[in-house]
């Protein structure tokens, strides 16, 4: 433990310097703050409107699909629910999935990762062959295949998005990893005797992480985007769930009469994920090298 | 090179033997019982019997493996659950739609986004920029099919410009009789000369083909600018630039043909991106392409027309992708 | 020259993408042959996906109602029977044996003349098979062709044959030339009927193109339509737009929002019809605790019935009573209706000894269906009042039915919603099917078993063909132990909204033939 605090404390000061970096753009800063909202709103609002309460019993169908007013910001859904607060309920189910199917992505990733770079030979050729192999699908594609084997539920397309996300970080620790296999202390762990699997977890992994939280902090964009997708198609959250993705799908029914129903949630969705891939844009500049110096 | 383009095409066919691999999983080692899944749940338990070992499912798993791979070199796909019909020839149905709406939105994006990166990186940090950065970052960001709505909401209901979907007026098909030379609507009326029809197709066919450009444009943009850049920073530019010639002739010439290897990677990229988008859009604007049929089948639940359009898209997918990398390679710019 | 370059591609985009806009048709092209009267059915789902009239037992009615012909057609209105293929029939004192006299001068789309052979082959081929609604002609225990125009059955049990050769399912005349075609014949999207119209193209589950048949019996006289578009659009909005743009001629199954704002609109005619299609909520009667009878009233009571009506269906239906829709013999007008009162259904609760927060109910219904959609977010609403969870799960049909059917009643879902229609115009179609003891579950989706209401519905059934009268006394005593035991919920007959064209005429709906239109009394004015 206390190594992996010495050597995650280092990484933090770099968190910070970085931070600092990412807010010098406008563009950028505009986004981070936008998501340290998205992730405030997504803890606070089920507290402040449990969603039994304001979405399951709310219906109330002789205020159904009025029009954005003082008593609804964001209009009425075909029963009479408040979108604005199903708007709100919603950023909590979609960053809570896209967390956890990046969560999921990485526990398998990144030890698959770590061995293939540590131990090289067949063991790497294998487990990379394996990782162009799920590459090989165009992206969503195989979620929606495994989605639909699993059958349509909000936690099935999280695993779904999961299997088809985890390529990516074995990919850039397998890169740390065959470099960190070089270094010094590494080496001294394994002339001591070290068992390899103690190796992997304790010097290969933790000094290999940060580069994978980076790009998996990118990566949360499109993963919500892809959970509103499969939502969209019937393959993730049902009704009632206040989804932004399935409200976007329930209001094709109802758009050409009512334009709120599909514009609100449409747009939450375009903002969370518009807010993450600035900020993945922003890390990605001030992470680059070439561009590090401007 | 040759090693490495035999290598690429060695590590190809790798990849389309795992998707195989994977859909096969998918298919029959998943589900508690493919059979059933197989057959659909109206069926007897005779036919499941029958289902088992005409899919070889009281074999070992080898055997079944092979089998299955057989069966797909053979072209056979199965059946599907809904209609009954072989789901290969489904695809020849539906695919002519798609290819068409994929090749006017790559067309589009290729037409937007090259001179969008271009002019991007010519003024780096100046506000051309910064809209392409914000305008390509959002490109992708934003939900393809709620932008669908939009569009219709806009072009439609507000504008009254453009029709909200299908691919032709049903009824003028039938007036016109518009020969079947390709199997391709759009083409097919052109080649028909008969200008009523082709207006009627381009129409039809400029909302859906507008809503699955923007995710290519964002990303040929992009790309492009990147490419530029790291290409304006070699030192044949700047002696290019320092020998006088003409700062619009650097650009177009010499870098962006440069460049136009990324370009070609790109686009393969996003036609395999553009292809899965159309399963979010098409069903939004009735487009009878792979995209309803498979939006069709998620719904019910059809899971050898899932798995067979899942085979496509992905052979696609790769295929484009070796050509990609291979014509990357022939370049002699490039050192492997 | 650069930053022209790219102004001029980029008004070139724009003037290509503007150029496909606005609504002038001003070219010169001529149309290859005289002008065609052409009628659209802009359908939700798709037109027809077998095209075996002995098995098909779903969508197709629609167009195997066009392009095949049956004995008899009923008309639940004044419940009598337009002779069709038939002219007329008789049936013996005790209903056992029934003569049917048979049209001359009818020929099939493939030139065999039609005659009593055909009728006995079409419905032996049917029973033969044995699937769809081929049960209906189980009565049947001989076919006998008495001369080239009168065909007899003889039944094993009294039954209503002339409801039965009426029956929009299984009871198609088909050509007997077809046994000499290859197995496949059908499945590839062929047809042998004597309708009026005949195949012309066919895209599976997309589009039917039906021409007009030249020597159809009644002939072509007066306005008719020369061929049919029958088209699958399942976005609501397109199908909407499509009728009021005056593309499609006819649709159905829009929201009722979207029939509100066409209310006042000129270009389109707006027909509210009685249909026979009711909605009902099953309880799986052997699990606990919705075994209890007190539980399953208490559910009853729960449910928002008004609200149902009023805002799932837009006021296009009205509560059910008992088992038989409005408009149908054998509906008890003075049965009782449960209506929405949580204090009693609380209290039934509680007797039953079930505590606050403690039942966790599972209600599944067909993925895309926004009636049924609707109706079970309401009933959550006001079961999570009292203290019930309800699940929502939308399943395809398929699968739906599927876990219905599981063997363990613990694996099966709680509450089942669906829609239930006739196939012969009998109150048996609904209380067999759907009530009667089942060896295996098929659609009895309560697994609802009692006795003395199979006594009850069989010897209505038997009456039917022979004293109409008991024979509903029969089934309305039945359908009062239904209500007495609450194995479902009775929600709401359901009208159809059928929105077509300003110029589409001659349209009358027969509920008894859902969502089929007889495209040869319309035509365009």
């Amino acid at each position: 433990m206390n190594n992996l605090y010495k050597s995650i404390m280092p990484k933090i000061k770099e968190l910070k310097t970085n931070i600092y970096l990412l807010k010098r753009n406008r563009l950028t800063r505009i986004a981070y703050y936008l998501v340290l909202f998205l992730l405030l709103l997504s803890v606070i609002i089920p507290i402040i409107l449990p969603v039994e309460q304001h979405v399951y019993q709310s219906t109330n169908p002789s205020e159904k699909l009025l029009p954005p007013s003082a008593k609804y910001p964001f209009g009425t859904d075909e029963l009479g629910r408040d979108l604005f607060k199903k708007v709100l309920l919603g950023t909590r189910i979609s960053l809570q999935t896209a967390l956890s199917a990046v969560g999921i992505a990485l526990i398998i990733g990144v030890p698959l990762g770590a061995m293939a770079g540590y131990f090289g030979g067949f063991i790497d050729e294998i487990i990379m062959r394996f990782t162009d192999i799920f590459l090989g699908f165009p992206p969503l594609l195989l979620a929606i295949a495994v989605a639909a084997f699993l059958g349509p539920s909000l936690q099935n397309a999280m695993i779904a998005i999961s299997i088809s996300w985890w390529p990516w970080y074995t990919r850039i620790v397998r890169g740390q990893s065959v470099s960190l296999k070089e270094r010094q202390f590494v080496k001294a762990a394994k002339a001591i005797g070290t068992p390899s699997y103690k190796i992997i977890m304790k010097h290969i992994v933790p000094n290999s992480i940060a580069p994978v939280i980076v790009q998996a902090s990118m990566d949360i964009g499109g993963v919500i985007l892809t959970i509103a997708s499969l939502s969209f198609l019937g393959l993730g959250a049902q009704a009632p769930v206040p989804e932004w993705g399935l409200m976007v799908s329930t209001s094709r029914n109802y758009f050409l009469n009512a334009w709120w129903y599909s514009i609100f949630p449409g747009l939450a969705i375009f903002i969370t994920v518009l807010a993450f891939n600035l900020l993945g844009d922003g890390l990605r500049e001030i992470l680059d090298p070439k561009t590090r110096n401007n | 090179m040759r090693n490495y383009i035999i290598k690429r095409l060695l590590l190809g066919v790798i990849v389309l033997m795992g998707v195989v691999v994977i859909t096969f999983f998918l298919a029959r080692v998943i589900p508690s019982n493919p059979a059933a899944q197989w057959v659909g749940p109206r069926a007897t338990q005779e036919q499941i019997d029958k289902a088992t070992i005409e899919l070889g499912l009281d074999q070992p798993l080898y055997i079944q493996f092979t089998k299955y791979l057989t069966d797909l070199f053979k072209g056979n796909l199965g059946f599907s659950l809904r209609t009954k019909q072989p789901i290969v020839n489904e695809l020849k149905t539906y695919l002519p739609p798609t290819i068409e709406l994929v090749i006017m939105s790559t067309f589009i994006a290729v037409l937007v986004g090259i001179p969008l990166g271009l002019n991007s990186a010519k003024r780096k940090d100046k506000a051309l920029d910064h809209f392409c950065r914000f305008f390509s970052v959002g490109a992708v960001s934003l939900p393809t099919f709620w932008v669908a709505l939009f569009l219709q909401l806009i072009f439609f209901r507000a504008l009254n410009l453009l029709p909200l979907g299908g691919q032709i007026d049903a009824k003028l098909k039938l007036i016109y009789q518009i020969p079947n030379y390709t199997g391709f609507l759009f083409l097919d009326s052109l080649i028909s000369g008969n200008t009523i029809i082709i207006k009627d197709v381009y129409r039809h066919m400029l909302l859906p083909a507008i809503t699955l450009s923007l995710y290519p444009v964002g990303l040929v943009a992009r790309m492009t600018r990147s490419a530029l850049l790291e290409i304006l920073s070699e030192d044949y530019i700047k002696a290019a630039r320092s020998y006088g010639i003409h700062e619009q002739k650097v650009l177009w010439l010499y870098a962006l043909k440069n460049s136009l290897g990324t370009t070609v990677t790109v686009l393969a990229l996003s036609t395999g991106y553009t292809l899965v988008n159309t399963f979010l859009v098409e069903a939004i604007f009735s487009w009878p392409g792979v995209g309803s049929y498979i939006a069709g089948a998620v719904v019910s639940l059809d899971y050898p027309a899932i798995i067979g359009v899942t085979l496509f898209s992905a052979f696609t997918y790769i295929i484009l992708n070796l050509f990609a990398d291979i014509i990357i390679a022939l370049d002699p710019r490039v050192r492997v | 020259m650069n930053k022209k370059l790219s102004v001029f591609l980029a008004i070139v985009l724009i003037l290509s993408i503007l150029a496909g806009c606005g609504n002038n048709n001003t070219t010169q092209n001529t149309p290859t042959q005289e002008p065609l009267d052409i009628a659209y059915y802009a359908y939700n789902s798709e037109p027809i996906l077998n095209w075996d009239p002995s098995v098909m037992f779903s969508n197709g009615i629609i167009i195997l109602n066009n392009t095949y012909e049956t004995l008899l057609r009923f008309y639940p209105d004044t419940k009598e029977f337009e002779h069709v293929l038939a002219t007329n029939y008789e049936k013996s004192e005790d209903g056992m044996v029934w003569t049917f006299q048979l049209r001359k001068g009818v020929t099939f789309h493939d030139g065999t003349p039609f005659t009593a052979d055909a009728v006995k082959f079409s419905i032996e081929r049917t029973l033969e098979i044995g699937q769809g609604a081929s049960y209906i002609w189980d009565p049947v225990e001989e076919i006998n062709v008495i001369d080239d125009y009168t065909v007899e059955f003889r039944l094993s049990y009294a039954a209503p044959l002339d409801q039965i050769a009426s029956s929009p399912y299984a009871a198609f005349i088909m050509s007997p030339a077809i046994k000499d075609y290859p197995s496949d014949w059908f499945e590839a999207g062929n047809e042998a009927g004597t309708g009026p119209y005949s195949l012309e193209n066919n895209s599976m589950g997309d589009e039917v193109i039906l021409t007009k048949f030249n020597d159809y019996w009644k002939g072509w006289d007066g306005e008719h339509f020369d061929k049919i578009i029958i088209k699958k659009i399942p976005e609501t909005s397109s199908r909407r737009q499509m009728v009021e743009k005056g593309e499609a001629d006819i649709t159905l199954q829009l929201t009722p929002e979207d029939i509100e704002a066409l209310k006042n609109n000129d270009s389109v005619k707006i027909y509210v019809e009685p249909s026979f299609t009711n909605l009902i909520a099953f309880f799986n009667t052997e699990k606990a605790p919705l075994n209890d009878i007190n539980v399953r009233q208490a559910l009853s009571y729960a449910f928002p019935y008004k609200d149902v009506v009023d805002y799932a269906a837009g006021g296009y239906a009205s509560q059910s009573i008992g088992a038989i829709p409005k408009g149908h013999w054998g509906r008890g007008e003075n049965l009782f209706q449960y209506s929405l009162n949580l204090e009693k259904a609380k209290a039934l609760l509680q007797e039953s000894g079930i505590q606050q927060n403690e039942l966790k109910l599972l209600l599944t219904y067909m993925s895309g269906d926004e009636a049924e959609r609707k109706a079970a977010e309401l009933y959550k609403a006001e079961l999570s009042k009292i203290g019930v969870e309800l699940e929502i799960r939308a399943m395809p049909w398929e699968s739906q039915w599927e876990m219905a059917m599981d063997p363990l009643p613990e694996n099966r879902q709680d509450i089942f919603i669906m829609y239930w229609w006739p196939d012969t115009s009998n109150p048996y179609s609904w209380l067999y099917s759907l009530f009667r003891t089942e060896e295996s579950i098929l659609f009895n989706m309560s697994y609802y078993s009692n006795e003395n209401f199979d006594q009850l519905i069989d010897l209505g059934y038997e009456k039917s063909g022979i004293d109409i009268e008991e024979a509903e006394n029969l089934f309305i005593e039945a359908q009062s132990i239904l209500i007495d035991e609450a194995p479902a919920i009775f929600i709401m007959d359901k009208e159809d909204v059928w929105v077509t064209s300003s110029s589409f005429s001659g349209f009358k709906y027969n509920p008894s033939y859902p969502n089929v239109v007889f495209f040869y009394d319309t035509y365009r004015k």
